[in-house]
């Protein structure tokens, strides 16, 4: 009986705890959002106003008329002018689903092979795998500059794009999940005389799958969010991702933060509602590949 | 083995960049036009899409040439130019002061010599400390300026009156003494509390204000006469340091910048502001111009000295053309700069920009009237006459300035004045060498 | 992760493996060559030189003299050791904070888990500039929310310059960092503790275990393998502060948030150093594999 009461109480307690986080971590985004639509004279308020008196949206006018872009450019096909901060959300989906697809594909394959394959220089592969996965990108800022300079990337949302995939982390996970495969259904497969690519596309990808989508989940945010590669690497405005677009929009002596908040919810809502949308297969695509870890 | 993963390697580089060349001849299609790139920082409203294109379309049906415009912030603009010229991409045209043009990128190598746009009636016409600091020692040019102003302060004055320290400014003149402002610190801090001003320093943004205040109250310099080394560790400027740093209502704050600073003096939290010129006296984004955004009357005025008589730091923007190589391009920039320097048009570029002309006559226009009309812009003119030296073309100037505000951190942090100040400095003048 | 090896193998065999193995890599590779390795050697290379950003002047041999300044350079220093501590405060925090909501909300009501899980979550979508610009303003020393409201219950009676203050602007970073990262940890300890096996924790119950006994006897080692993916990708997030120092405080007061990261960009592209920043950012690099192979090795051992 007094297990019970005791533990009653601490569930009271830790939901109370959880409510105060709960709206500690909610805030910001509640901020951004009212704060879209607030006046200015209520956004520059030396006391903070909770809600707006009266709901505004030329804060996003002034977003949409300060920059213009085209729609999209392939080649020399460009779409319609659009306010620039569409065009950054256009670019910064584009950058990060790319990013997403070909960080998959390649280190599914790549991971698999580690796992399941003995071959020569595997160890040393791995080392450096291992070493370079949490390497933060400012350590090769200079040389990388450099680099996409001369392969004629630089001002390309490529130049963003390939340094992503090409952080080892995502081999890394995908070999850890590709040990879980178990050897006999492979050998089984070689025996049936299945190819090497038709044995890792039918075999080998269903199994890892769980895998595959929980490093989705993190290159999307991931690389949604690298603020730093975006910021060195595009320059022209109409090569802008939405975050580095808010960051730019602030002027030497006025920061207009009903932009800059116009701006932050143009860029968090998309997302938000995706993650809203899929959660489950959100959470689901994490949570099982960690199990096997 | 070992071979075997070499030449796997040496295929994967090779494929690499294979990969990539494909995609880099993408973009050639050749222009039939000559197209030049143009990076403006917001000055003004250069820093505005709107007006900038009526600008350069009016430039583009008179001569065929195409500009395309980038918008800089001054938050990362420079690290924006810097990682372009690293990656070898910068663009033709940038438009900024002699800091950044000459002293900067025209040190570094990185600039066009202007010399043959200026010819013996353009020296005559240029105002001749404007232009002396678009000009190195030995004879390169390599920014043709447009606009100048005066960087002063602004007060709130209806707050001075509130605390009765209005008696402390005189308000015709814009003048007033460095004892006037400590007293008037003191006065706002008995009647307002702690936030009268703030020596803001969380990066080099607006830093001309906490230059110039700190340089005037005793008359201190930042650099040597002839522009070769840093002064500012002289016994005037550190017993100004102290002296702000030990008055009641004067906070040390490293979390905000110049722009900070003027969105806490409009929003009535700060009664002065070190970070102040016209085109802040003329802004209208949240009231009217000249009042803050409670309604609150909004002064200009020049910094405080001993006489009164201040050295106001200047500031000077203009063009200049970064070198890469292409001689078409360099033509059609330079016919870019004269355009909007030097000719019928200087006018509507001025305008833009909200500032002064450095010139009264450009390509045979008089332009000496072109702010004849706005009421603040002539008032302002009285600030004109304490415009000092430009020192900002001192070699190592993006070392030195990033000195300064690191070095009002450590003050604000509690280290020791003068310890501080030496340190600081030493690393400076280890940059001017 | 245990496979058996087959010792045995014939070496036509060993080289048809090898050379499919190659094929399998051979995507990743390009990139991990091209845009990671490369970039590195570089980076190597660069660091033994006097390099700067100038059209004038050709870059100088100068040995390790780089090296040798960093070494005396009190600056680096701090930035290391800050960087050292964000890593070590935040990664255990962040693990141990999500285990503790995961295992208070994972019973709950459907809807009310997955209110919990996504509120945890949102910060992470929102972006670290949003998020950041929104930050910014709650710390402000004059009309910030904290002080705000702390001033309001009384608590404090002068405002805090929470960035302002070499004392505070460390840890409120670190804050940040700790909102933006605790939304995957949770998720995963979420499903982690809904997947161990009933059974078992009933059994340990049965012969007399309290909650916290069957915790550590039962749980605890079961959603060991999500713990250390949690350590690695918080680790990882933990080195991508770059973004907030950069808009919030750009290393200061006084170097109070002074990261390698950050100053390696300051050194590039305020100083113009490009040697000098080479240098630093091969350190971290060293730095960062030895605590990433590390990391490896516990998980191993375990």
């Amino acid at each position: 009986m007094r297990t019970r009461k005791n533990k009653g109480a601490y569930y009271v307690v830790s939901l109370i705890i959880l409510i105060i986080l709960a709206l500690l971590f909610l805030f910001p985004l509640y901020w951004i959002v009212t704060g879209a639509f607030k006046t200015g004279a209520e956004i520059n308020s030396v006391t903070p106003v909770w809600w707006p008196t009266e709901w505004v949206t030329n804060n996003f006018e002034k977003l949409f008329s300060k920059r213009s872009a085209p729609l999209f450019e392939i080649g020399s096909l460009t779409g319609p002018v659009v306010p620039g901060a569409i065009r950054w959300l256009v670019n910064t989906v584009f950058m990060a689903v790319v990013a997403m697809v070909l960080t998959c594909i390649t280190a599914s394959m790549a991971g698999y092979a580690l796992a399941k394959k003995r071959f020569t220089g595997r160890h040393i592969l791995f080392t450096l795998i291992v070493c370079a996965m949490a390497l933060p990108k400012q350590v090769i800022l200079i040389p990388l500059i450099r680099e996409m300079s001369t392969l004629g990337l630089y001002d390309k949302i490529w130049a963003v794009i390939f340094p992503t995939v090409g952080w080892p982390f995502g081999v890394f996970l995908m070999k850890q999940f590709s040990e879980g495969v178990p050897g006999e259904i492979l050998e089984a497969a070689r025996i049936d005389g299945a190819s090497e690519a038709r044995t890792f596309s039918s075999i080998v990808v269903p199994i890892i799958k769980p895998g595959i989508g929980a490093l989705a989940i993190f290159t999307f945010i991931n690389s949604w969010n690298d603020y730093f590669m975006q910021l060195i690497m595009l320059s022209s405005s109409s090569k802008l991702t939405i975050s580095l677009g808010i960051a730019t929009m602030q002027a030497e002596n006025s920061t207009d933060f009903g932009i800059i908040m116009a701006g932050a919810a143009l860029a968090a809502l998309p997302i938000i509602i995706v993650f809203l949308i899929f959660q489950k297969y959100f959470t689901q695509g994490i949570t099982m590949g960690a199990v096997k870890g | 083995m070992k071979k075997l993963l070499a030449v796997l390697l040496a295929l994967a580089m090779v494929l690499s960049l294979a990969a990539c060349g494909t995609k880099k001849e993408e973009p050639a299609p050749v222009a039939e036009p000559t197209s030049i790139t143009l990076w403006t920082y917001p000055i003004g409203n250069w820093g505005d899409e709107a007006s900038v294109k009526a600008l350069t379309d009016a430039f583009t049906a008179e001569t065929g040439v195409v500009v395309n415009v980038e918008y800089l912030s001054y938050t990362d603009g420079d690290d924006k130019v810097n990682t372009a010229l690293t990656a070898n991409q910068a663009p033709d045209l940038i438009m900024e002061g002699p800091e950044r043009l000459v002293a900067n990128w025209g040190a570094a190598g990185y600039m066009v010599d202007l010399s043959d746009l200026v010819d013996a009636e353009d020296r005559a016409q240029l105002n001749p400390a404007a232009f002396a600091a678009c000009e190195t020692a030995d004879g390169k040019v390599y920014e043709y300026p447009l606009v100048m102003t005066a960087h002063c302060m602004g007060i709130n004055y209806d707050a001075f009156v509130e605390a009765g320290a209005d008696q402390y400014v005189d308000i015709e003149n814009h003048t007033w003494t460095t004892e006037g402002f400590f007293k008037a610190v003191e006065a706002l801090n008995a009647k307002f509390g702690d936030n009268v001003a703030a020596v803001y320093c969380g990066g080099q943004g607006g830093d001309q204000g906490t230059r110039a205040i700190v340089n005037n109250l005793y008359g201190g310099t930042f650099t040597s006469a002839d522009h070769t080394s840093y002064t500012w560790d002289s016994a005037e400027n550190v017993k100004a340091i102290s002296e702000l740093y030990n008055t009641k209502g004067i906070t040390f704050d490293p979390a905000i910048v110049g722009g900070d600073e003027i969105n806490l003096f409009r929003q009535g939290v700060l009664k002065m502001a070190f970070c102040w010129n016209i085109a802040q006296q003329l802004n209208t984004d949240n009231n009217d111009a000249g009042l803050t955004n409670d309604g609150q009357r909004i002064e200009f005025m020049s910094f405080p000295s001993e006489t009164g008589a201040s050295q106001l730091c200047g500031g000077i923007w203009g063009f200049g053309i970064f070198n890469n190589g292409d001689e078409a391009k360099i033509a059609a920039a330079k016919q870019f700069i004269t355009y909007m320097c030097d000719s019928a048009h200087t006018a509507e570029a001025v305008k833009t920009a909200n500032y002064f002309a450095v010139r009264s006559t450009a390509g045979g226009t008089d332009i000496s009237n072109v702010w004849a009309d706005n009421e603040i812009m002539n008032e302002y003119n009285v600030l004109m006459q304490y415009l000092g030296d430009y020192y900002q073309v001192t070699k190592g100037w993006a070392a030195a300035r990033t000195a300064w505000w690191n070095m009002l951190q450590a003050v604000g942090a509690g280290t020791d004045v003068q310890t501080a100040v030496s340190q600081f400095a030493a690393e400076a003048n280890a940059a001017a060498k | 992760m245990k496979q058996t090896n087959k010792p045995s193998m014939s070496r036509v065999l060993r080289r048809r493996e090898t050379f499919s193995a190659y094929l399998f890599l051979l995507p990743s590779l390009i990139f991990f060559i091209g845009f990671v390795i490369i970039p590195m050697v570089l980076c190597l290379y660069t660091s033994f030189f006097d390099s700067k950003l100038n059209a004038n002047t050709p870059d100088v041999f100068v040995g390790f003299a780089n090296y040798v300044e960093l070494w005396r350079d009190p600056v680096f220093k701090k930035a290391l050791v800050n960087t050292l501590v964000i890593v070590v405060v935040s990664v255990p925090t962040v693990a141990a904070f999500s285990l503790w909501v995961a295992s208070a909300i994972y019973k709950m009501k459907d809807w009310m888990l997955s209110a919990f899980r996504c509120i945890f979550y949102l910060p992470v979508v929102t972006g670290s500039v949003a998020v950041t610009v929104v930050w910014k303003w709650m710390y402000n020393n004059y009309y910030g929310i904290f002080n705000y409201v702390l001033k309001g219950v009384g608590a404090i009676d002068n405002n805090i310059n929470w960035l302002g203050n070499p004392s505070t602007a460390l840890w409120c970073i670190i804050i940040i960092l700790f909102t933006t990262s605790v939304g995957q940890p949770i998720v995963l300890y979420v499903s982690a503790l809904g997947n161990v096996d009933a059974s078992l924790v009933e059994a340990a119950n049965v012969d007399g275990a309290n909650n916290l006994q069957s915790f550590w006897k039962v749980k605890w080692p079961s959603i060991m393998p999500t713990t250390l993916y949690i350590i690695v990708i918080t680790t990882i997030n933990s080195f991508q502060c770059f973004a907030l120092i950069q808009l919030l405080t750009s290393g200061g007061p006084n170097n109070a948030t002074q990261t390698v990261m950050y100053y390696i960009y300051y050194t590039a592209f305020k100083l113009y150093r490009f040697g000098y920043g080479n240098a630093m950012g091969i350190i971290l690099a060293i730095f960062i594999a030895v605590l990433s192979a590390f990391q490896f090795w516990l998980a191993k051992e375990k």
